[in-house]
């Protein structure tokens, strides 16, 4: 009985991670090329909504995965042409993102209202009982780590992110490095966007990612930018949304809001806890060629 | 950085020239664009871009109402940006807003419907709760930040969204009306609500209020001693600890500072126009700040901004009636000018160092 307790509360966790999960991903391969991504929000309310109309107007997942793919790829370059190739705040360029991301949203889902106001079909469970976006999220994960850090493209990637000049210096093309890392982030935060939307909630409403985007951020600062330790930080967020919701469905006497304050909460003990965690060393400066 | 006096060989268009060569010019330049962008995307919908704008101006500037209501908004959105704008002088950039406004309303409703005595001495207590309720829920990222090291972009918003679950849960819980049917707080006594100034036009106190802080802000940052700290620690940390300033403790005042007129934001909206904090009574006020606080510059120069985001705010539910237009659309209208201004802004460094260089 407890056992069982205890596997339904970690599956429960794993199902509310699996959107951080991949967004964690995308601030990952971003910022450790270098590129703050804040604007990681924004792109995954872009992909969840792409997730929706792609289901309900192609008509099956693939073309919601497709939409998806394609959303990222459009926030991506947006987001690598501002930031990238313009030396601009990135921490402004991301929140401004989120607030266009936000509004556009918005204004797309009250356009194609009556079409969207449906709940598209549930993605049945892969291997025992997991979502085959969870079984993807941790394949990518493991990926992820050893891409970053036992091949030579990683490399180059992680030297971008710690000293720009140097690997300018030793040939990288700088600029191609982070355009394509924010490309890449961008569609991994999409996918994140889609596993909340098609994978979890099953329709799309307005900033129905709720601040998650920032979650993952707090969580990649937490891990250090190690994969293997954001994964932990992201199932320990995710655990405590799904204690969230344990607690609003047996609605017990504590009101339902403290549990959702939960994650918030969560994550500024873990942020004051995790203390100073020294990220990539060029993160977020704009790249100017000497 | 601030203003490029050197003049570009060849240039035949003053105008345009004066439009790229100063901040406030870009301002312009980028909020045309985006107004351009605005009127374009309600063609997607289906509108005339006129009736659009028309319905716009009509829905906020038509009759006294609207006008009183579109005023009483740019003060919102004014203390909204100063609370942005205060903080990004030291380098500190406060996301946080939403929670204190929703805080400070808390604070002011809950003294102002539990003390008694005369309207003058209630009122400012209640306002100077609603300030420190905005203080006091900046104070986590702050301390994180400057004990820790933790970044101000995470904390912040993380406390707009416990703030946000904490008020909805107050007011669902322990503050509720008994006698409502949603989560509400009790309205507060007639007495204590804030006075119309002038009295025979429905404008609250608090707009003046609000003029008068953006103004005392202008001048502490332009003229005093602590503005230029102010300057020294945003534009060089280690520059301005070196020569003797103590940078962590002008940080905190400025980030308080901040985020306690984002309280009292919340605090004049709660006591001069609804009168109470109920379920979904605020808009999304904190972030809105941003753009206000990037494309005015200094603290005067938010006014017109705020006043503008303010126009299409009220505006907009008016918008969406007569043209069809969702009325989502203004916030695009937040983002875009912040992306076209920071990118302008760059552009414009980067043409000048080709051209030194």
């Amino acid at each position: 009985m407890i056992e069982s307790w205890w596997v339904d509360l970690l599956l429960a966790a794993l199902r509310a991670a699996t959107p951080l999960i991949f967004c964690a991903l995308g601030i990952l391969v971003a910022e450790r090329a270098g590129v703050l991504h804040i604007g990681v929000e924004g792109v995954m309310l872009a992909g969840a909504l792409a997730a929706i109309i792609g289901t309900v107007l192609g008509g099956n997942p693939w073309a919601g995965m497709l939409a998806t793919i394609a959303a990222g790829i459009i926030a991506g370059i947006i987001l690598a042409f501002i930031s990238v190739s313009l030396p601009t705040n990135q921490v402004v360029i991301g929140i401004a993102f989120n607030l266009v991301s936000l509004g556009v949203t918005s204004f797309l889902f009250r356009l194609l209202a009556k079409q969207l106001q449906v709940l598209v079909p549930a993605i049945p469970p892969l291997l025992f009982g997991l979502s085959p976006f969870a079984l993807a999220a941790i394949v990518l994960i493991v990926v992820m780590w050893w891409f970053l850090f036992w091949t030579g493209p990683g490399l180059k990637l992680r030297s971008v992110g710690e000293n720009t000049h140097a690997a300018h210096a030793s040939g990288i093309n700088v600029v191609y490095v982070r355009f394509a890392a924010l490309i890449i982030a961008s569609v991994l935060a999409a996918l994140g966007g889609a596993a909340l939307t098609m994978g979890w909630v099953r329709s799309f409403t307005d900033n129905v990612t709720l601040g998650r985007g920032f979650i993952a951020l707090a969580a990649v600062y937490f891990g250090r930018w190690n994969p293997l330790l954001a994964l932990s930080a992201c199932l320990i967020f995710g655990a405590g949304e799904a204690l969230a919701f344990r607690g609003q469905g047996t609605g017990a006497g504590l009101n339902p809001h403290y549990y959702l304050m939960l994650p918030y909460i969560l994550t500024l003990l873990v942020v004051g806890l995790a203390g100073m965690a020294r990220g990539p060393g060029d993160a977020g400066k704009p790249y100017l060629r000497r | 950085m601030k203003n490029g006096f050197e003049i570009r060989k060849g240039h035949n268009f003053p105008a345009i020239h004066w439009l790229w060569q100063s901040q406030v010019g870009i301002s312009i330049l980028s909020l045309t664009l985006s107004l351009i962008l605005l009127l374009s995307m309600s063609l997607i919908s289906g509108a005339q871009p006129f009736a659009v704008l028309a319905s716009l101006f009509e829905g906020a500037l038509r009759g006294k109402h609207s006008i009183i209501s579109t005023i009483r908004e740019t003060a919102i959105i004014t203390l909204a940006g100063l609370a942005v704008l205060i903080p990004i002088r030291v380098g500190f950039f406060n996301i946080g807003g939403q929670g204190q406004i929703e805080i400070g309303a808390l604070a002011a409703v809950i003294v102002a419907s539990n003390l008694q005595g005369s309207p003058a001495v209630v009122i400012t207590a209640a306002l100077v709760a609603a300030m420190a309720g905005g203080a006091l829920t900046v104070f986590v990222p702050l301390f994180l930040k400057i004990k820790r090291g933790a970044s101000e972009v995470t904390t912040t918003i993380m406390m707009n969204f416990a703030c946000i679950q904490l008020v909805s849960a107050m007011i669902t819980g322990v503050l509720k009306d008994p006698g409502a049917f949603y989560g509400t707080t009790r309205a507060i006594p007639e007495e204590y609500r804030l006075p119309f100034f002038p009295p025979e036009l429905g404008l609250h106190m608090g707009v003046w209020v609000t003029l008068i802080i953006a103004m005392i802000a202008y001048w502490v940052m332009k003229r005093t001693v602590f503005g230029m700290y102010l300057k020294a620690v945003g534009s060089n940390k280690d520059a301005a600890q070196a020569s003797g300033i103590s940078v962590d403790k002008v940080l905190a005042v400025a980030v308080l500072a901040g985020a306690a007129l984002a309280g009292l934001a919340g605090g004049i909206q709660a006591m001069g126009v609804t009168y109470k904090v109920a379920e979904g009574w605020s808009k999304t006020w904190g972030f809105t700040g941003i753009p206000v606080a990037f494309l005015g510059g200094n603290s005067l120069g938010v006014i017109p901004v705020a006043f503008l985001l303010a126009i299409l705010e009220t505006g907009a539910r008016h918008m969406q009636a007569m043209t069809g237009v969702p009325s989502a659309l203004v916030y695009v209208f937040q983002g875009i000018p912040v992306l076209l201004f920071v990118c302008l802004s760059a552009m414009r460094l980067l043409n000048k160092k080709s051209s030194s260089a």
